[in-house]
């Protein structure tokens, strides 16, 4: 019944943090320069022409009813069409005014339901390549506080957290894809595309996992119950990873939560270098031609889906320590 | 089961080759093409002036003839869907054609389809308008299924300006054409090309081979041609062997990958001409003079220095690939005195009481951009011009970019512009005239009647002399826009990818190439 409740508290909150970041969205995107209707329309396209069509579509009605009007779609589940992205969802350009055969736009949900796979396949290869690496250097860091695997976790972590992930992704395909040949970089063409890029995104997470792991791991081997462990006759293996290890996973599973945030980011300019074909290059391409309801769909989906990692997050770290109230 | 059990059960589900395999063990051999921009929503050869779009036609397409366009020889012609073009008299034109081609739908090609693809392209509301005047003053007949009379004599101008369209124009199947603009049209390509349209999936677009091409079989089984708008992507992609050929390098890439010996270059004066365009509608400069002046404060040396290899030097308004080029005496030269002289002469002596100016460029879709942007801005600021340069990504600078009632946004923007043909027309009509006047907006009767007069000449000899002695000379002393140079085009590729003939709009013959 706890649960029930806890459920849907998050879920009213959830809501309503994704309306506000959609009406955020919605209200920033028509306030900045660059007229959407002129780029679907074509720039040599008649100022009357372009009033006619914003007209019709909607867009000179004041930007509260505009929302409300959107939303009441998105209700329904309909994100609406892409301004110029076609059925096929080729990235487009160039269009003309007087062309009204450009045939049938893209659904925004189809756009999103074809790219969001691809990115949750490279964040989940990022954020399991960031435990382990987290795990490899924070651990033995936590353990021995003060001597050099603690050390060497802060120069990794100061060294990882100082590389610009742009940087690292030319630099590392340059060395592994160009040079080695031993990974494929650029485009999709099968699973090994997502390594490089991964391990990118893998590197920029890592520092504050590596941190927080070896922190905490040091501050809970201080606790009365680990040495009490000893007197139990239990053996150091077991406390480490029975007792330890649960009670340090809490605050880096909060942490990962919040590091979900961080990687949206990250995947925007990776999977931009990589010409990944996930909904970070969507989204990058939908800025660029100020595709309005395609931005709007992706800001929906994915505040929709931090919300989910972390109400997700909140249940588990409760499951693993009972002590914490929903 | 036993752990040993399950291990081997593991180890049979998961193979870890694809940790280690190669990058190359996942490239096939098709020819990868990134191109720097992406296409249209739309597949209609007459509705877009997109140059992606046109290079995509180039391998898909058949043309009645091609024009190689060299420096050597920018006016040589060869035949393709067309056996022979001929001047009957000043407004009739005969084409004769092949009998042995099929669409890639496998409909015989006929002279009925030469015919529905000009009076399709040619009517008023299609957008891409390259012809010289619209089907009303057009009558084409079809003496037979392989000959094509053009009879301009409604029109009023001569029927020799389809001589140059001819190698431009892609021909459709007139069953197609039938289906209107919203019909198969807008679907895919069908022509007669060496390759035929498979499919657009994302960004990337699949041609196939087609195995009854008439000039044979094409060697490359598949052309990939998929749009990465980063050019480090696409440089990266070259250099570790997954895309076979990448475009629009820029100068610094350039002098990387020649000293990589599984690369090499290509570099085509294009042509395409890169433009300072006024914005003659609005003051200040709908006064010719503030113009002139502007082009005399502008050192197109220094610009053609910072460009490297990216530019090739020209004095005029088209490229010097184009038919009719020459280097013209009154092509304004940089003389900061004469841009004073002119100044004052406009009651603005040494810039004073002219507005604030806005120049507007685009970054990332041409080479080095953004960079002489800002060494033009200086040199006009030095002038006297009180001029600021506004930075653009290129759909907020393509927003921006056209001619608008009231003139168009800032008082001088930065675009090039590229037509695959030798005709000086596309350039130059298509700019500079009263009803056209695409970015400058410019509405000067002496220029509409010198860009009729050479239009109507009889014959191409006359029109090359009324083009380099009048209209050109013409336009270089009303300077509505600046020509800054000419584009090079420089490809580089992988060094197994041979005989593939590349032409200065950046388009390409691919039916003798092979890829490794």
């Amino acid at each position: 019944m706890e649960i029930l409740s806890f459920l849907a508290r998050r879920i009213a909150q959830g809501l309503v943090i994704v309306f506000l970041v959609s009406g955020l969205i919605f209200t920033l995107l028509r306030v900045v320069p660059g007229d959407p209707v002129r780029l679907m329309a074509g720039g040599m396209a008649p100022e009357a022409l372009i009033n006619e069509i914003a007209t019709k579509m909607g867009l000179r009605d004041p930007i509260p009813i505009q929302f409300m009007r959107y939303m009441g779609h998105v209700v329904r589940g309909d994100l609406g069409e892409s301004f110029v992205r076609p059925a096929n969802g080729a990235s487009t350009g160039g269009s003309s005014f007087d062309d009204s055969t450009r045939g049938a736009r893209a659904k925004v949900l189809d756009l999103i339901g074809e790219t969001l796979p691809m990115t949750l396949q490279l964040a989940g290869v990022a954020v399991a390549m960031a435990l382990v690496i987290s795990a490899l250097i924070g651990i033995p860091g936590g353990l021995a506080p003060g001597r050099w695997p603690d050390r060497l976790a802060f120069y990794v972590s100061s060294v990882f957290i100082s590389l610009p992930n742009f940087w690292l992704g030319i630099v590392l395909t340059l060395l592994l894809s160009v040079k080695l040949g031993w990974l494929p970089a650029i485009g999709y063409g099968g699973f090994a595309y997502t390594l490089l890029p991964a391990f990118v995104l893998a590197v920029e997470l890592s520092p504050v996992l590596i941190r927080t792991l070896t922190g905490s791991l040091a501050s809970i081997m201080q606790e009365p119950f680990i040495a009490v462990g000893a007197v139990r006759g239990l053996s150091r293996r077991r406390i480490i990873a029975n007792h330890a290890l649960r009670n340090a996973s809490v605050p880096l599973l909060n942490l990962l939560g919040v590091q979900f945030s961080g990687l949206l980011g990250g995947v925007l300019i990776v999977e931009y270098i990589f010409d990944y074909p996930g909904l970070g290059l969507l989204t990058i391409n939908a800025v660029l031609q100020r595709d309005f309801p395609l931005i709007q769909g992706i800001a929906i989906v994915t505040s929709a889906i931090f919300v989910f990692i972390n109400i997700a997050v909140d249940l588990a770290a409760t499951m693993i320590d009972p002590r914490l109230e929903y | 089961m036993t752990r040993a059990g399950v291990f081997g059960a593991s180890a049979m589900v998961l193979d870890p080759a694809f940790l280690c395999s190669s990058a190359m063990a996942q490239t096939s051999k098709p020819m990868v093409f990134l191109s720097a921009e992406n296409i249209t929503g739309n597949w209609d050869p007459t509705a877009h002036t997109t140059l992606s779009q046109k290079n995509v036609e180039g391998f898909v397409m058949g043309f009645l003839t091609r024009t190689p366009m060299r420096l050597d020889d920018p006016e040589k012609t060869n035949y393709e869907l067309a056996t022979s073009i001929k001047l009957l008299d000043e407004h009739r034109l005969e084409i004769k054609l092949r009998n042995d081609i099929k669409f890639h739908d496998g409909k015989p090609f006929k002279a009925e389809d030469v015919k529905a693809t000009i009076e399709y392209g040619a009517l008023p509301d299609r957008p891409a308008q390259w012809y010289p005047g619209p089907t009303s003053g057009l009558t084409i007949t079809t003496p037979d299924d392989y000959t094509v009379i053009i009879d301009t004599t409604k029109g009023g101008y001569p029927a020799d300006l389809f001589i140059f369209l001819a190698s431009f124009l892609p021909i459709m199947s007139a069953t197609d054409v039938k289906g209107g603009p919203s019909g198969p049209l807008t679907q895919r390509l069908n022509g007669t090309g060496p390759f035929k349209f498979d499919g657009q999936k994302g960004n990337s677009t699949v041609l196939k081979a087609n195995m009854d091409y008439f000039h044979g079989a094409p060697k490359i089984s598949e052309i990939h041609f998929n749009f990465v708008g980063d050019a480090t992507t696409r440089m990266l992609s070259l250099l570790n062997g997954e895309a076979s050929i990448v475009e629009r390098l820029e100068p610094e890439q350039v002098a990387t990958l020649t000293k990589n010996p599984k690369i090499k270059t290509s570099t085509i004066v294009s042509v395409e001409n890169k433009y300072l365009w006024f914005r003659c509608s609005k003051p200040p400069f709908d006064n010719p003079l503030v113009r002139q002046a502007a082009c005399h404060a502008i050192d197109r040396a220094s610009v053609l220095e910072l460009l490297g290899s990216a530019g090739h030097e020209s004095s005029n308004f088209v490229s010097p690939v184009k038919f009719g080029y020459i280097d013209l005496p009154n092509y304004p030269k940089f003389d900061p005195a004469k841009c004073q002289e002119l100044l004052a002469k406009a009651g603005f002596p040494k810039g004073k009481g002219l507005p604030p100016l806005e120049y507007i460029v685009s970054v990332g879709f041409y080479p080095k951009t953004k960079e002489y942007g800002e060494v033009i801005t200086g040199m006009l600021q030095e002038q006297g011009f009180p001029v600021t340069l506004t930075v653009l990504e290129p759909a907020a600078w393509n927003e921006r970019l056209y001619d608008r009632p009231g003139g168009g946004p800032g008082h001088m923007i930065d675009c090039g512009w590229s037509t695959g043909s030798p005709e000086p027309d596309l350039v130059l009509r298509t700019h500079f005239y009263s009803k056209s006047k695409r970015i400058c907006g410019i509405v000067d009767p002496e220029i509409d009647a010198s860009l009729d007069k050479e239009r109507n000449a009889p014959t191409l000899e006359a029109r090359k002399k009324i083009l380099q002695t009048e209209t050109m000379p013409l336009l270089a002393d009303k300077v509505p826009a600046l020509s800054l140079f000419t584009s090079v085009m420089i490809h580089a590729m992988q060094k197994d990818l041979d005989g593939l003939f590349i032409y200065p709009d950046g388009s390409m013959d691919a039916s003798k190439a092979t890829n490794g």
